[in-house]
Formats: structure tokens, sequence, C-alpha cells
């Protein structure tokens, strides 16, 4: 990506969106954790998961994050056919 | 990015490398929304599986796409609406 920013710029750029990815995984473990135990977790019955409970967080963990990974897929793809229609239209 | 001069003061240093942090973190903020949406709209809250299903996996897919779209026809029809009502939002 062409940023039109000096090398010094650039690093303290990297540097900033390095603490940037950190917040954002935060931020995605979170909402797994809310997520999930929303999804699964019905049963106050006792102090510890059952084990329905158990599989059930289990298979969670695993669907998100094969969402997040086509998602993601899917996003870089439409993202950057808008830039380009963006870009098209600013001839 | 470019920075069309016209005698205005050139963009600082700092001013460049938070005008790119911010495009990336407005694309970031629209991936982010866009998993959270589309994982409400598509997947099985009852977690019975590990694994995206064939049918969850095409919604991902066309929830994307639509999201796309509706982001690019609500902008467009945004600006048209708030240029027709005289520019301001009430602000």
């Amino acid at each position: 990506m062409d940023t039109g920013l000096t090398a010094a710029e650039s690093r303290e750029l990297d540097q900033r969106l390095q603490k940037r990815q950190v917040k954002e995984f935060m931020n995605l473990f979170g909402n797994l954790v809310d997520n999930c135990f929303t999804a699964c977790v019905d049963d106050f019955t006792s102090k510890a998961l059952s084990g329905r409970e158990n599989g059930c967080i289990s298979r969670c963990v695993m669907k998100s994050m094969s969402t997040q990974t086509r998602l993601g897929e899917r996003f870089g793809e439409l993202n950057a056919a808008m830039s380009n229609e963006l870009s098209n239209k600013n001839i | 990015m470019s920075f069309l001069g016209f005698g205005k003061p050139q963009p600082t240093s700092a001013e460049r490398i938070s005008a790119v942090e911010n495009e990336l973190k407005v694309v970031a903020e629209m991936h982010s929304r866009m998993v959270k949406i589309c994982t409400l709209k598509c997947i099985d809250k009852t977690y019975r599986e590990g694994e995206l299903a064939k049918g969850e996996s095409v919604c991902l897919d066309r929830c994307a796409a639509k999201f796309f779209e509706s982001h690019q026809k609500i902008s467009e029809q945004l600006q048209k609406e708030t240029a027709a009502r005289g520019g301001g939002m009430g602000f």
C-alpha cells in the first residue's frame, strides 16, 4: 500500500499497528467468551461447567475461528473490489 | 492518499501517520462489525458441530457481499439526503 510516508514515519505507523493488533486480539477474545458463554451456558444448578457445556464451548470456539477466517477472506476480496471501484470513479 | 497543497499548510508528520492509521482503523472496525453481524445471522447458536456446515459457509459469503453492498448504498443515499436537506445534519 502506497501511503506516501517516509521510512521513519512508516516505522512509527508499524509500531502503532502492532499495538492496535494486540488490542484487537483482546477484543476478539472477549467477544468469543461473551458469544460462546451466552450460547452454551444456561444451567446454573451447578458451579462447574457440565460435559455438554464444555463440548458446546469447544465447538463454538472452533466454529468461530473458522467463521473469522472465512469472513476475513471475503472481506479482503470485497474491500479490494470496493477500493478499485472508488478509485475508478475518481479517475 | 494524496494531499493537494493549494497553498494550505502541509500536513505534519504526525498528521500523516494518523491519517493512515485512521484509515486502517475504519477498515478494521467495518471488518469486526461484519463478523459480529454475519455470525448472528448465519451461525446456528446450538453449536452442535465444531465445523462450518455448507449452508452456513454459503450464508457467510452472501452475508459479506450484501453487507458491502448495503454499506455502499447507504453511503450514497446518506450523502444525497444530507445534501438535499441543506448539508448539515443538525450538529
